[in-house]
């Protein structure tokens, strides 16, 4: 099968191939300082513009994040097929490292933002979402995607940059399956999310008690993965003295990376807001779908919830614009800083996979109030209880579809 | 506690009561003739350089009302406090504004008593300051209540200190009375003008296409009303024209001839309206407590007056509802 299978951890880092043409070596060297260039001004130039700062910030923040995964090839699909198929645990640790750095570094903002959790407010557009069944479906399915189309949505746009020939597929499908959500909504909402409580969890256990549990939940999923840790190799870090190439060359480890996405996600919502891959893609779907005349007159209490907001933009420059546009081009330099820009043509097995795989990944995510970036991980730092809930039922999802497709031989 | 430790500090040498300071700050308000109100002692706004000087003064209370959510907490005016205009200024189940006994709690928690000067400002050109400042007036809390010129927009460009730190405030033992209805008229006293049954004026700050009825409402807003079109008798006077480019009310000179020219020179009492009040207020601000006009915010405005039964409606557009 020709598929995007999950990308595998390399041991060693790859060396650049020594047969390049001297025109792309070219483009190699010259392209990653010209476009983080570019990066640097436009934020610069954005953050002159007057009210312009959050939309600098958003894309210094995304383009943070997009180097941030791209160096430690942080994606939730790979690392759970990692684990699922060959046994490697090192990349889950990764995840929980980013979510144990991301829970302490909210319950600091968080504490200083709302000193006392205890009332009827919820924290400024922390993603906190409702939970009930149409949660854990949107999970399942959106796991389920990420198994057809070989990643989730942030993984994607990364990818993206690495010239991957099933992310544009993907992300189209996304946008479809975004689409797809609308239209069912209605029903969904009527029938089960109206009534689905919306839980915070600090407001019962309060900062330190939710920090303490949830932390003593990662500890007990850590507790498993790290007895199956493989011996210790020469670490790629390790890898003669240069720093830059241990930056630029092979992989971080992930669970850096992970530290690296907790980090981020606490200074962004410290200064922008949680971070989150979809609000875009599901806004401009919305609008879109609006035009074209494919939307219910009304999504019943869409807009009042948290979480990815898929509120018809007005401006050209979003906030969340930004992010992913940072995002995919700091991915696009630092992949072709380190020699994992390889962008393959497309076969009709790319497209199809990611096609389908897509719609699944844009209906959970508009089901779910977002992806595994806006729902789980921010949802999970902030104290909601969805992001719990989505997190589970997503790793399921994957891990089950993964299962019958290894069985049918329609998945590797 | 900073703000006690200063608080200690300006008694110990003496300083005055910002009263004194805030009177000096801006040109006294026009005299009013009509109309048995208070008249305001001293300005009822405060530019952005006075607040900053002034941030740790004796009986201050800054309080910002932001529509949009997460701008107080990821940076505030230093010292200021948040309220939420969609949770705490409104009673949530039914339309109103909030409660006596919710105001109370309110002005408690804020630390907010009868003497205390209170600085409301925000975002989006301080609607929803104003519409604050309007709620605070039912309660009693009229002349010391004022808003930053400018508001949140201003203090930005000006590149002013902000703060993420939430003020720790002592509550007050306020005890909010019964809602004053000098500050609000409800849709009996609007229908009554518009059957021409009450010589009073009403000022329809909605855009030009609302007003004539060419849209009902603004792109983007649920809020909705059946009809389009405007109360009979009413003047249009959009909100932002009372506004500067940086975001400051135009000086009082100017804010007269601007509304005089649309016929509403404060002989008369005057009823301010727009979608749901919120914008008005803003209008409601300027004409009672700038130019000291007799004027009522209608907090029903168009959704409520648009949606009535058997009231009469000028459509200027010709705009009629239903099917072709």
């Amino acid at each position: 099968m020709s598929g995007p299978v999950a990308e595998r951890s390399p041991p060693l880092p790859r060396r650049p191939a020594l047969a390049l043409p001297t025109g792309r070596e070219l483009v190699r060297r010259v392209a990653p300082p010209g476009i983080a260039l570019g990066l640097v001004g436009a934020a610069l130039w954005l953050s002159g513009e007057p009210g312009g700062s959050r939309l600098a910030l958003s894309l210094t923040f995304g383009a943070l994040f997009g180097v941030v995964l791209q160096r430690s090839r942080f994606c939730f699909y790979c690392q759970w097929r990692d684990f699922l198929v060959a046994g490697d645990p090192r990349g889950l640790l990764g995840i929980l490292a980013a979510l144990a750095a991301g829970l302490a570094g909210y319950a600091v903002v968080l504490g200083a933002w709302m000193p006392d959790p205890g009332g009827t407010r919820l924290p400024p557009d922390a993603h906190i979402g409702p939970v009930g069944p149409v949660l854990l479906l949107a999970g399942a399915v959106f796991g389920a995607g990420m198994a057809i189309s070989g990643s989730c949505i942030s993984a994607h746009l990364y990818r993206l940059g690495e010239g991957s020939p099933t992310a544009p597929f993907a992300l189209v499908g996304t946008g479809l399956g975004f689409v797809l959500g609308f239209a069912t909504w209605n029903p969904l909402y009527l029938v089960s999310v109206a009534d689905a409580p919306v839980i915070w969890l600090p407001r019962h256990l309060g900062y330190a008690g939710y920090l303490g549990l949830a932390l003593a939940v990662l500890a007990f999923l850590a507790w498993p993965l790290m007895k199956r840790l493989p011996d210790p190799v020469a670490p790629n870090l390790c890898r003669g003295s240069d720093p830059l190439r241990a930056l630029f060359s092979g992989r971080w480890p992930v669970w850096l990376g992970g530290l690296a996405v907790g980090a981020i996600g606490t200074l962004a919502y410290l200064r922008v807001g949680p971070l989150g891959v979809t609000a875009e893609i599901g806004g401009r779907a919305r609008q879109a779908a609006g035009a074209a005349g494919l939307l219910p007159a009304r999504l019943e209490g869409l807009d009042t919830f948290r979480g990815c907001a898929t509120a018809i933009r007005e401006a050209l420059l979003t906030p969340n614009g930004l992010f992913v546009a940072g995002l995919v081009l700091a991915s696009f330099v630092a992949a072709l800083a380190s020699g994992q820009f390889q962008p393959a043509r497309p076969r009709s097995g790319h497209a199809i996979r990611g096609l389908l795989g897509g719609l699944f990944l844009g209906w959970g995510a508009m089901t779910g109030l977002g992806c595994s970036v806006g729902t789980l991980l921010s949802g999970i730092m902030a104290g909601a209880l969805s992001g719990w809930v989505f997190g589970v039922a997503m790793f399921a999802g994957a891990g089950g579809t993964l299962w019958l497709g290894r069985r049918t031989g329609l998945l590797t | 506690m900073p703000r006690l430790s200063t608080s200690l500090l300006a008694i110990l040498v003496g300083v005055s009561a910002p009263g004194a300071a805030l009177a000096a700050q801006e040109p006294p308000t026009p005299q009013q003739t009509a109309g048995a109100r208070t008249e305001a002692k001293a300005s009822p706004l405060v530019s952005t350089e006075w607040l900053e000087k002034n941030l740790d003064a004796k009986g201050l209370r800054i309080v910002e009302v932001s529509v949009e959510p997460g701008v107080f907490e990821r940076g505030h005016i230093p010292g200021a406090q948040n309220v939420v205009w969609h949770t705490d200024l409104v009673e949530t189940v039914s339309r109103d504004i909030a409660s006596r006994e919710k105001f109370t709690a309110l002005a408690r928690r804020l630390g907010i008593d009868k003497d205390t000067t209170v600085v409301l400002y925000g975002d989006n050109n301080n609607w929803f300051a104003a519409w604050g400042a309007w709620v605070l007036a039912q309660y009693g809390l009229v002349d010391n209540v004022k808003l930053l010129d400018g508001g949140r927009k201003k203090w930005e460009a000006e590149k002013r200190p902000l703060d993420t730190r939430s003020a720790e405030v002592a509550a007050s033992s306020f005890a909010a009375p019964a809602p004053s209805p000098a500050f609000r008229a409800r849709f009996a006293d609007v229908l009554a003008v518009a059957k021409r049954e009450r010589d009073e004026q009403i000022l329809d700050i909605r855009s030009p296409d609302e007003f004539s009825g060419k849209v009902i409402a603004p792109p983007g807003v649920q809020e909705l009303a059946i009809r389009a079109g405007h109360i009979p008798g009413s003047v249009n006077v959009p909100w932002a024209k009372a506004v500067n480019p940086d975001g400051t009310l135009k000086s009082p000179a100017e804010l007269k001839t601007l509304y005089a020219a649309a016929g509403i020179d404060g002989s008369k009492p005057i009823i301010t309206s727009c979608r749901i009040g919120e914008r008005s207020s803003h209008s409601w601000f300027v004409l009672s407590r700038v130019l000291g006009y007799p004027v009522r915010n209608y907090d029903g405005s168009w959704t409520e007056y648009g949606n009535a039964v058997g009231v009469p409606v000028v459509n200027l557009a010709g705009t009629v509802w239903g099917g072709k």
